[in-house]
């Protein structure tokens, strides 16, 4: 098999990764494995497991630590914008990987709401609502926790449970409409 | 250098040991929030970073109930200093590689046991509420997180979205901005060819992993950092739950590749332990990294019986104690240090605290 980087000599290292049933091959000959400067030559005939740390690391999504998810990088910019209070324009955001403010969530919106959901594979907030929020944010989210709690307890079939629950959502939503 | 030891810590000298587990080194909570209605400081001024600091310095002033909270600004320290903050309380590099407008709360610790309580200022968000602490306490830290978080929400409006929860100037932690972190010592599992796998299902449950010491590090002494990092349509207690379900399950698969390891090649493993062991007894000089490497050979020994004339220590406290940074204030290394310098006292340290006499 030849070389995938010089295209040239016969591979002698044949890397395979599987990856969300992707399966990746990876030939690499000895001359261009020396060139890589992710790993000294010492390492790569000593321990082999480092090399996989690091060819794992140079991965997204794989070896890297939480603060390297640079998912803004993904963002398509069709028409440059810039937020009407902090002033970043979306080729900033792309370019340092973070928003510029709050106003910046709302404006940007629809260009946001693919990368959210790709990364964190749900675009609805489940957790902890601050205290001051107006008693119709959380009588919802009290609403909605309690919708989660009820297909859990008819999951494990604790139907005594599951009709309490049912009653109480019934009483809150009640109270959100008066 | 003497009040770069002091300042954090008085004059704990740190010889006593911890009973920790030796696979869960420690854990650490991370809860992002920014004040409403302000810019991120990635794209605001100086001044506005200034003022920043000072709502969150002036509500921290006037609310009780906090710990006892010591406050820095981060381009009055020393290198030296701010090398030790990011070695006590656990926080990455990243923080440190700009200084102005970004400042620190720090709760005075008087041991490494106790929990490292720190508020970051104006790094990617105004305000990272975070607790360190040895062992695998998450559910503790959390609580303390959000007993901090709950205290300073009466007093300030923080910036949030009825969908996506506290905004955050990096999408990834939009929703809770909650991090769970787990300091991870796997030595018998990093040379199984379990590994792959065991990164992969990681991965799948939406974890990170990374080495030692945050970004860009790489994996040193067997230590994995796994972080949790799906902040959006979970809750904190859910996030918390998950997290503390996958130390049991870290712990468990590490457990089995020491069974295997004593089962498959004992001679191998006694061979590598005690060539550690040796290494440890006569090295004159030892860097931080391959120090690592070494204590975390000889704490498998340790832990599987294998070695003698060792004695018992805390691998999560003594990597704390032989950082470049407790190296210099605690020896009190005056003047300009040479590596060399650093990595002999550090051998030294070692072998007086891990070898018996």
């Amino acid at each position: 098999m030849i070389c995938d980087f010089c295209k040239k000599n016969e591979a002698a290292i044949h890397l395979i990764r599987v990856q969300n049933d992707n399966v990746e091959k990876v030939n690499i000959c000895a001359e261009c494995a020396g060139d890589f400067s992710f790993f000294s030559e010492d390492d790569f005939y000593k321990d082999l497991t480092k090399i996989l740390y690091k060819i794992f690391r140079a991965d997204e999504g794989q070896l890297n630590s939480r603060r390297e998810l640079k998912i803004l990088n993904n963002l398509e910019i069709r028409k440059n914008r810039s937020c009407s209070f902090c002033g970043t324009d979306l080729k900033n955001i792309k370019k340092l990987g973070k928003m510029g403010c709050p106003n910046c969530y709302i404006e940007f919106k629809n260009i946001l709401l693919p990368i959210i959901k790709a990364i964190h594979k749900n675009i609805e907030h489940r957790g902890k609502i601050p205290e001051n929020t107006s008693r119709q944010i959380k009588l919802e989210k009290s609403i909605r926790d309690l919708r989660n709690r009820l297909k859990r307890e008819i999951f494990v079939e604790n139907f005594e449970e599951a009709a309490r629950i049912r009653d109480e959502i019934r009483q809150l939503e009640k109270n959100i409409y008066e | 250098m003497n009040s770069s030891r002091t300042f954090l810590h008085g004059d704990e000298t740190g010889n006593g040991s911890l009973d920790g587990d030796s696979i869960i080194l420690s854990t650490r909570v991370g809860l992002a929030r920014n004040i409403a209605n302000h810019k991120f400081p990635s794209s605001n001024t100086l001044d506005e970073r200034n003022q920043i600091i000072k709502i969150v310095r002036d509500c921290i002033g006037s609310t009780g109930g906090l710990p006892e909270l010591h406050f820095h600004r981060l381009s009055r320290l020393t290198r030296i200093q701010r090398q030790m903050i990011l070695d006590d309380y656990q926080i990455d590099d990243d923080f440190v590689s700009k200084l102005p407008g970004r400042a620190i709360l720090l709760a005075p610790r008087l041991s490494l046991k106790d929990d490292a309580v720190s508020i970051l200022l104006c790094w990617d968000d105004h305000i990272r509420i975070q607790v360190s602490s040895p062992g695998s306490g998450i559910k503790k830290a959390y609580i303390m997180v959000g007993k901090i978080e709950k205290l300073l929400e009466s007093k300030l409006s923080f910036s949030f979205d009825r969908e996506w929860g506290y905004l955050t100037s990096n999408p990834a932690d939009l929703g809770t901005a909650l991090e769970v972190s787990i300091m991870t010592h796997l030595p018998a599992l990093a040379i199984s060819p379990e590994i792959a796998g065991f990164i992969k299902n990681l991965s799948k449950v939406g974890c990170s992993i990374s080495g030692f010491s945050g970004i860009n590090s790489e994996v040193t002494g067997n230590l994995f950092s796994i972080s949790s990092s799906k902040t959006l349509g979970k809750s904190e207690e859910e996030i918390v739950e998950e997290m503390q379900a996958i130390c049991l399950n870290i712990v468990e698969e590490e457990e089995n590749s020491r069974k295997k390891l004593v089962e498959k090649d004992l001679l191998g493993a006694k061979d590598n332990i005690y060539r550690s062991f040796g290494l440890i007894k006569y090295a004159k000089i030892l860097s931080f990294e391959e120090a690592l490497e070494l204590l975390s050979i000889l704490r498998l020994g340790l832990d599987l019986g294998i070695i003698e004339k060792t004695r018992d220590f805390d691998l999560f406290e003594l990597i704390n104690i032989i950082s470049d940074s407790h190296i210099i204030s605690n020896f009190e290394i005056e003047g300009p240090v040479s590596d060399d310098d650093i990595d002999l006292k550090r051998a030294d340290l070692i072998r007086e605290r891990v070898l018996e006499e």
